[in-house]
């Protein structure tokens, strides 16, 4: 069982160090909040769109737009009903009046929603965790954190699969997992308790072991993995950071 | 005698020990929405590691899970979640602070200390939900409330914070209580050992 | 020269009355297989934890007396300090994996990249750990893959890569199967020839009888004996202490097999030796 969303893979994108695409997302969710218009939230998303089309994992970013297109709707169906500058009515069902400028309001969180989903999956589909954990770590980040982010990755699939495991064990003694909500409340500690408890005990000896190998030590850390940054990736910077430029001319110089 | 955390509630305890428990916290997370989900419950109960973190190791470290499992949820389920990060930090700090000063000493305690919970959690969220979507939070029975409220003419913001409490307050209230439970059961070497951490050796 | 000095070594837990170690004291030369046996609760794990400075780094507690280990002051010493010349590697398997890497070859890096050691250097020590404790075959495999025997010797690899002068291992066999056993006692007799002190806390008497150079038999937290095999074995007072005795020797005894110097074999060869010299006298 794998925890990320990590598609591999040997694109442009793929091959850019990760740094870079750290900066694309950051810009990318500076530039959603810069430019609020519809036109400018629209261009941004094709521009996303485009970056994780060239890196091939439009597929997997569909799957996630699905995901959270119920808040979407939310969105537009709340903000048409009852946001406070409504005026112009646009569409009648029965008792229900949705307004104009809701829908427009509603209509521009959602692309806000998709722009923040679709620069975040940049690093999240395209950036294999553990060369992203690196290369903070390689710039000065604390390796202690590193670990922690790390470890994280790893200890969560196998306590899913534990847990999984002991729902099932409890369910064959005799534990109601259906009936009333009392009842399925009251199961929540005994399949939860001895997960939790187990692994917490077992932090102790996790932690001697890995003070044995001098994780505590002061010094910097080396690292097995050579870093390698693309020829291309500098270009890919600047026009990162031209775009943000972009963004703030637009928004203050020409209103968008 | 029961298990109780001692020592200075600010004191750091960035030990190996209190770095490993935070991916165990945030596995904890992680565990009880999925068993949560499991059960169909109508409660997430994703902050029981955060809670117990707190417990265990005071403040700092409480806070530190809540933010890892933040970014970890933001970069492997839903990109969403990285905004929430504060609201975590502030789960793992008040429970941090509250349980090192005598706060789960007892079981109507440990209520008031859940209440507390609840309302910090409404209480920083609701800026976020403003900022990032006019107050909505994305959770139909929360939002239903939201549409009525607003719908009335009352103010975005305290309609936005009800849409919100509405959702934290039971949520939670059986958080602080579930991970108090399992706290309780703990040995009592191993809370021992997570808050004198960093005190220090005596000579015979 | 000495590699372990350990002089009246007291210590007592946090919260706790009695001392988890009360007067220890023995020397340990390069190359020496030192076995520590005793009952549960002896203090065999607190005085592995001793040597590397966990106890009372780790746990704080009270302690007294000397440690020593390759020169170094353990109490004045951290943790991350001794780990660069005495390793220590535990029981469990599992929880001895960092559970930070995805692969074996990561894995042996993990404490050289927190030591700082340059990367050549580090692909040398590499390889030359997973070459001595045989898990070439499995370099690019995940750590968690590996059946207990191969975990435990990975966690071996992972100490010895740091190249220290002393190895100390925690009932490392304890969740092992026979092959398991059998793979961990073959690595250490091997890194003994080459000049490694080891320190093995054990249940397995019958494998330490046949391994190890001394035994240092704790109950309680003192030192009961400290010496050869034959010599501890037959002391009256560590079998009556309810220390576990090699199946050889409860043998001879029950048989009144005595060897010259009035010990009694601990290995099998040892007894086949004076059964045949017996028959032959008669």
């Amino acid at each position: 069982m794998r925890l990320s969303l990590y598609v591999p893979g040997d694109t442009w994108v793929h091959r850019l160090d990760p740094m870079t695409k750290l900066l694309m997302t950051v810009v990318g969710i500076g530039l959603t909040f810069l430019l609020p218009s519809l036109q400018g939230g629209t261009l941004l998303l094709v521009l996303l769109l485009a970056v994780l089309g060239s890196a091939g994992v439009l597929h997997r970013a569909a799957a996630v737009y699905v995901g959270v297109a119920i808040v979407a709707g939310t969105f537009l169906v709340v903000q048409g009903l009852v946001y406070p500058g409504n005026a112009v009515p646009a569409l009648t069902l029965g008792p229900i009046v949705f307004y104009r400028e809701g829908l427009l309001v509603g209509l521009r969180l959602a692309l806000r929603l998709y722009n923040i989903l679709s620069a975040t999956l940049i690093l999240v589909l395209v950036t294999h965790p553990s060369d992203l954990v690196e290369a903070v770590v390689r710039r000065g980040a604390s390796p202690r954190l590193g670990y922690v982010i790390m470890a994280v990755l790893q200890v969560i699939p196998t306590m899913m699969a534990t847990a999984s495991t002991i729902m099932d064990a409890q369910r064959s003694r005799g534990l109601e997992t259906e009936g009333s909500l009392w009842v399925r409340l009251k199961a929540f500690v005994p399949v939860m308790g001895p997960l939790v408890t187990g692994s917490l005990i077992a932090t102790e000896e996790r932690a001697l072991a890995l003070e044995v190998r001098g994780f505590s030590g002061e010094g910097r850390p080396t690292f097995l993995k050579e870093e390698v940054i693309p020829p291309y990736a500098t270009a890919a910077r600047l026009v990162t950071v031209a775009a943000l430029a972009a963004g703030i001319a637009g928004r203050w110089l020409l209103g968008w | 005698m029961a298990a109780e955390p001692q020592g200075n509630p600010w004191a750091l305890r960035f030990t190996t020990l209190t770095i490993v428990l935070i991916p165990v916290a945030v596995g904890i997370n992680y565990v009880g929405k999925l068993i949560a989900a499991g059960l169909k419950l109508p409660l997430w109960l994703d902050s029981i590691g955060t809670v117990l973190a707190g417990m265990l190791a005071g403040p700092w470290v409480g806070a530190l899970s809540g933010a890892v499992n933040n970014i970890i949820f933001g970069l492997t389920a839903d990109p969403i979640s990285f905004w929430y990060l504060i609201t975590s930090i502030a789960i793992g700090l008040v429970v941090g602070y509250l349980a090192f000063t005598g706060w789960i000493s007892s079981f109507g305690r440990v209520v008031v200390l859940g209440l507390i919970v609840a309302g910090v959690a409404a209480v920083v969220s609701t800026p976020i939900n403003v900022i990032l979507w006019e107050g909505q939070t994305g959770n139909v029975w929360g939002d239903a409330l939201y549409t009525a409220l607003v719908g009335r003419g009352w103010p975005i913001w305290l309609a936005s914070f009800l849409d919100e409490a509405v959702v934290d307050l039971p949520d939670k209230l059986a958080t602080v209580i579930v991970s108090y439970l399992i706290f309780k059961a703990l040995p009592e070497r191993l809370v021992g050992l997570f808050s004198g951490s960093r005190s220090e050796v005596e000579s015979l | 020269m000495a590699v372990i000095e350990v002089e009246n070594l007291r210590y007592r837990y946090p919260r706790q009355e009695r001392l988890a170690l009360d007067g220890i004291t023995f020397t340990v030369e390069p190359g020496e297989f030192i076995g520590v046996i005793g009952p549960n609760l002896a203090g065999k794990s607190t005085l592995c934890q001793a040597l590397v400075g966990l106890v009372p780094h780790f746990y704080k507690g009270a302690i007294g007396g000397q440690v020593r280990v390759a020169g170094l002051d353990v109490h004045r010493s951290t943790v991350a300090e001794v780990s660069r010349r005495a390793g220590l590697v535990f029981q469990n398997p599992f929880t001895q994996i960092s559970g930070a890497k995805l692969t074996v070859y990561e894995e042996v890096a993990f404490g050289l990249e927190h030591a700082g050691v340059p990367r050549e250097e580090m692909r040398r020590r590499i390889d030359e750990a997973l070459r001595l404790l045989g898990l070439e075959a499995v370099k690019d495999q995940s750590p968690f893959a590996l059946s207990g025997g191969q975990m435990q010797r990975l966690a071996i690899a992972s100490v010895l890569a740091m190249e220290p002068e002393v190895l100390i291992l925690d009932e490392p066999t304890s969740q092992l199967d026979p092959a398991g056993t059998e793979e961990v006692f073959e690595a250490v007799t091997a890194l003994c020839r080459r000049g490694m002190a080891v320190v093995m806390a054990e249940h397995k008497v019958d494998r330490l009888a046949e391994h190890a150079d001394r035994i240092l038999v704790l109950h309680q937290g003192r030192q009961i004996a400290y010496g050869p095999p034959r010599q501890v074995f037959a002391r009256e007072n560590v079998a009556a202490l309810g220390v576990a005795v090699p199946a050889v020797t409860q043998a001879a005894k029950a048989l009144g097999w005595v060897l010259e110097d009035g010990t009694y074999p601990v290995t099998l060869a040892e007894a086949v030796a004076v059964g045949q010299a017996r028959r032959g006298g008669r």
